[in-house]
Parts: structure tokens; C-alpha cells; sequence
């Protein structure tokens, strides 16, 4: 028992599955086979396996295929293998019956679809077994036709669970989005509604005489958001930024995104601890430490 | 019925095929052809990497499975496991004539990932272990030297030279692999 265990793990089964070993390798692979039924158990695992992995990569052959290998198969077994058939097979009965007509309709020209006559292998066996082979062919042909039905159900069935899950899916995505926004809506709304805040507007320069903004400002909390309703479009690589005054320094506010700027909604800014004035410069893309006062947009006071 | 599994096809159904087949019943070719051909494309293909070559092969394939049928001993192993092992030498024949012509013994293992990339599934088969389960089942590495040994026709020895790991190493990771795939019918 010990040596058969160290046989298997000796890896020589998976040798001889895979068609490494020699013709006389591969004889003593099945001899021990034949032996150690723990030697035959173990191979055709393997060679299971290995048919899993085969299948695995299934692939449809291309359209088409199928037509031309079949119809060149057929044409180069149909007109020798009747010749000449070497044929070992146990069922010398049935190939006697099968073979004489096989044999006279094969004789016209080679290559040609050759036309044979149904024969009928197996004639008038006892009239009872008869009965029964027919009742068991009819309820393998029904049991084959409810087993073929239940299968593509079952595929059907199957398929649409694919696409169910698919559009669950789909929806929790949907849902993420539409949860993500309610969120800054119902943020925005509260700090519309709430009375701590401090709307500023902003009025345009001369530079910009129609632009308008408003700024919502906090001083207990120091919370800041900007509200754009019109400003002139930025040249590329250029960002509105805010400024909040406190005693006439200019302090950083953060920069505007492209969104806020086109007046898409608020904007949370940096927090100020105070300020009289907010105003809003254009900068370079990231916004600059000290403001471009020749760019000044719009300006307000608390 | 042409996609159904193999592996889970009733004992019944293939020895009735194989009954047929030893009848020298013709018309059994294309019952044969309609269960087997996906699988042993999939492998051919996947060994000559060449449409035009694949179905060369398919069709020698399927005339040697009608002459050599004889040979079949249905006692020594199931009848997928005879004609897989028929189609994947004529390829490994080709591909190592095709070399021997060319010079360079292995350029596989981009071209094989790409036909593994092109092999997507079509069609859903819920009874049929597909790729994507063995790719989870198997660690990258074992998958890579099956693929080495079932689709490139190398050794273990050559593998180990290939991947410059010790014969040991193969060997083991080989058996494991087998075990893991072994473990997935159902």
C-alpha cells in the first residue's frame, strides 16, 4: 500500500495524461492501473481533470466551419472505410447486415454523394422484447424531450438572472449618484435657510461691471460658502479666487472650481475667522498667496 | 444539445456514441462533431494559435478518430479523454514542425494569453466550469505551468527549465493543480 501511495505522488500519472511518457512507460502505467484499482481511480481523475481544463477553454468554431470539415470528413471516410475494413469490431452480425448494400451503393464514381438505403440492422427480433424496446425507446424519446425542454428553461431562467443582476447593479450605481447629490442639496439648503449666516453680495468692478456674486459667511463657525450667479468666462489656465479682507489683509478663501464658477451651486471655501470684505481675483490655475488686485471681479461688504 | 458539458454527460449517452461509432455508423460523425468539436477547437487552437491551422488539424483529427477508432478501449478511460489526447498531439506535431521550420523552440506564452483573452465566452452555460471559475480556483502560477504542459506540449522538465524553477517545484505545482481542477465537477 505504502509504495502505491509513493507511486501516485511520484507525479508519473499526470506524465502519462499529459503524453510524456514512451509507448513502454505507458504500458506500465496501465498495467499498474489495471493492478491497483487506487492506481486506476487516481489516473482517471487526473485525465478528468485535465478534460475539465480542456473544456474549460472551449471555443465555438468560426461560422462556416463546421459545413466544410464535416463535408470533407465524410467524403474521405465514406468511400474507403467500406473497402477496406479491417474491422475488429464485436458486432460482426450487425456490420454483415450493414456491409453488403454499404458495399454496392459505394461502387459509383468515388467522391460523389453516394445514396445508401436504409437498412434495417437488427430484423424481427422476438415480437415481445420488440414491445418493450419500443415502449422504452418512447419513453426515452419523452424523458429526452422534457430533459431537453428543462434545460433551456433552466438556461433561460439563468440567462435572465445574469441580466437581473446586471441591472441591480446598475440601479445601486443610480442610486449612489442620486444619494451623493440629495446629500450636497440638503447641505446647501441648510446653510440657504439657516439665520447664522451672513449673506454678502459681491458687485462687480469695472472691469466687470455685470458680474455678480453673493458669499454666505458664518462668524460664529467661520464656515464660508460662495454663491456665483454671473461671472466672465476665465482665459485657460486661469481660477477665480476668493479673498476675505479682515482690517484691510487679504486673506487666502480658497479658489473657485469650474462648476462653482459657471454658478452650478455652492461652494464650501476655507474657513475665516473674520473679515469686513470678501472680494474675488482671477489667478493662476491653484490661485496665488497675495491677490492681483488689477484683476479684481467683484467686491462686498459685510 | 452541442453545449453541453462533456464532463457531466451521461455515462449512457457516451457509450451509446461510442457504440455507433464502433458500428462504423457514419452518421455518428456528426453527433460526434456537434458534442466534441467546441472543447477540441478550443484546445487546438489554443496549441497552433492559427484559425487556418486549427481547422486543418480539427478535420485530421476527426478522420484518425473514425480509422483509429478500433484502438478505442472504452475500459481504459472515457472517450473525451482519447480524442482530446489525439487532437493536442496532432497540434503539438504541427507546432513542432512548424518551429523545427522557424528555428526558435518557444515564443509561446504572449500568444497564448492573447487567445486566452480572445476566448471569451459567447454563450452563458450554467452547467459549464468556465474559465473565469478556474482562474479563481488556481494561483497564477499553477495555472501558467498548465498551461506550459497542456497547451504548449512541454515537459515538466522543459517547464522547469523555461520558468528556472527545480523539476520538485513542477512537479508539485503541477499535481496541485490537477487536484484543485479535479475538485470542480460537480
Amino acid at each position: 500500500m505504502e509504495n502505491i501511495q509513493e507511486y501516485i505522488e511520484s507525479g508519473i500519472l499526470e506524465q502519462y495524461a499529459l503524453g510524456e511518457l514512451s509507448p513502454a512507460e505507458q504500458a506500465a502505467v496501465e498495467a499498474m492501473a489495471a493492478r491497483h484499482p487506487a492506481v486506476g481511480e487516481e489516473l482517471a481523475q487526473v485525465q478528468q481533470a485535465l478534460g475539465i481544463y480542456a473544456e474549460a477553454h472551449a471555443i465555438t468554431p468560426p461560422a462556416g466551419l463546421r459545413e466544410r470539415v464535416l463535408g470533407n470528413v465524410m467524403t474521405q471516410i465514406a468511400a474507403p472505410a467500406t473497402t477496406a475494413t479491417p474491422n475488429s469490431s464485436l458486432r460482426a452480425d450487425v456490420d454483415a447486415v450493414a456491409q453488403g448494400p454499404r458495399a454496392t451503393a459505394a461502387q459509383p464514381t468515388p467522391g460523389e454523394a453516394v445514396v445508401r438505403p436504409f437498412t434495417p440492422a437488427a430484423e424481427a427480433p422476438a415480437p415481445a422484447r420488440s414491445m418493450w424496446a419500443m415502449a422504452a425507446s418512447v419513453a426515452l424519446l419523452l424523458s429526452l424531450g422534457v430533459n431537453a425542454l428543462l434545460y433551456s428553461r433552466w438556461k433561460d431562467a439563468s440567462s435572465e438572472l445574469v441580466a437581473l443582476q446586471s441591472e441591480q447593479a446598475r440601479f445601486a450605481t443610480t442610486t449612489q449618484v442620486v444619494q451623493r447629490q440629495l446629500g450636497e442639496l440638503k447641505q446647501e439648503n441648510q446653510v440657504l435657510r439657516s439665520d447664522e449666516f451672513k449673506a454678502v453680495a459681491l458687485a462687480g468692478t469695472k472691469t466687470a461691471p455685470s458680474a455678480h456674486a453673493r458669499v454666505l459667511f458664518n462668524p460664529a463657525t467661520h464656515k464660508v460658502f460662495v454663491d456665483v450667479r454671473s461671472l466672465p468666462a476665465l482665459p485657460a489656465g486661469k481660477q477665480y479666487q476668493l479673498w476675505a479682507l479682515d482690517k484691510g489683509k487679504p486673506i487666502d478663501a480658497g479658489v473657485l472650481t469650474a462648476a462653482t464658477a459657471t454658478g452650478q451651486g455652492l461652494q464650501s471655501m476655507k474657513d475665516i475667522a473674520s473679515a469686513q470684505t470678501f472680494a474675488m481675483t482671477v489667478e493662476p490655475e491653484g490661485g496665488s498667496v497675495n491677490p492681483t488686485l488689477s484683476t479684481m471681479t467683484v467686491v462686498g461688504n459685510i | 444539445m452541442s453545449d453541453t458539458s462533456i464532463i457531466s454527460l451521461p455515462p449512457a449517452a457516451e457509450a451509446e456514441l461510442v457504440r455507433r461509432l464502433q458500428a462504423r455508423d457514419e452518421s455518428a460523425m456528426t453527433l460526434f462533431y456537434d458534442r466534441y468539436s467546441a472543447a477540441l477547437y478550443g484546445v487546438i487552437f489554443r496549441i497552433v494559435k492559427a484559425e487556418d491551422e486549427a481547422e486543418d488539424v480539427l478535420q485530421e483529427a476527426l478522420v484518425k478518430i473514425w480509422h483509429a477508432f478500433a484502438s478505442y478501449d472504452p475500459s481504459k478511460g472515457r472517450l473525451f479523454t482519447w480524442v482530446l489526447n489525439i487532437c493536442r498531439n496532432l497540434s503539438i506535431d504541427k507546432i513542432r514542425s512548424r518551429q523545427h521550420r522557424v528555428g526558435s523552440r518557444t515564443q509561446g506564452l504572449d500568444d497564448s494569453l492573447t487567445a486566452q483573452r480572445q476566448a471569451a465566452p459567447t454563450e452563458f452555460r450554467p452547467e459549464h466550469i468556465g474559465l473565469q471559475e478556474i482562474t479563481k480556483q488556481l494561483v497564477p502560477e499553477q495555472r501558467q505551468i498548465i498551461d506550459l504542459l497542456y497547451f504548449e506540449g512541454f515537459t515538466q522538465s522543459e517547464v522547469a527549465e523555461e520558468l528556472n524553477i527545480p523539476l520538485g517545484t513542477v512537479k508539485t505545482r503541477a499535481r496541485t493543480a490537477i487536484k484543485v481542477l479535479s475538485k470542480l465537477i460537480r
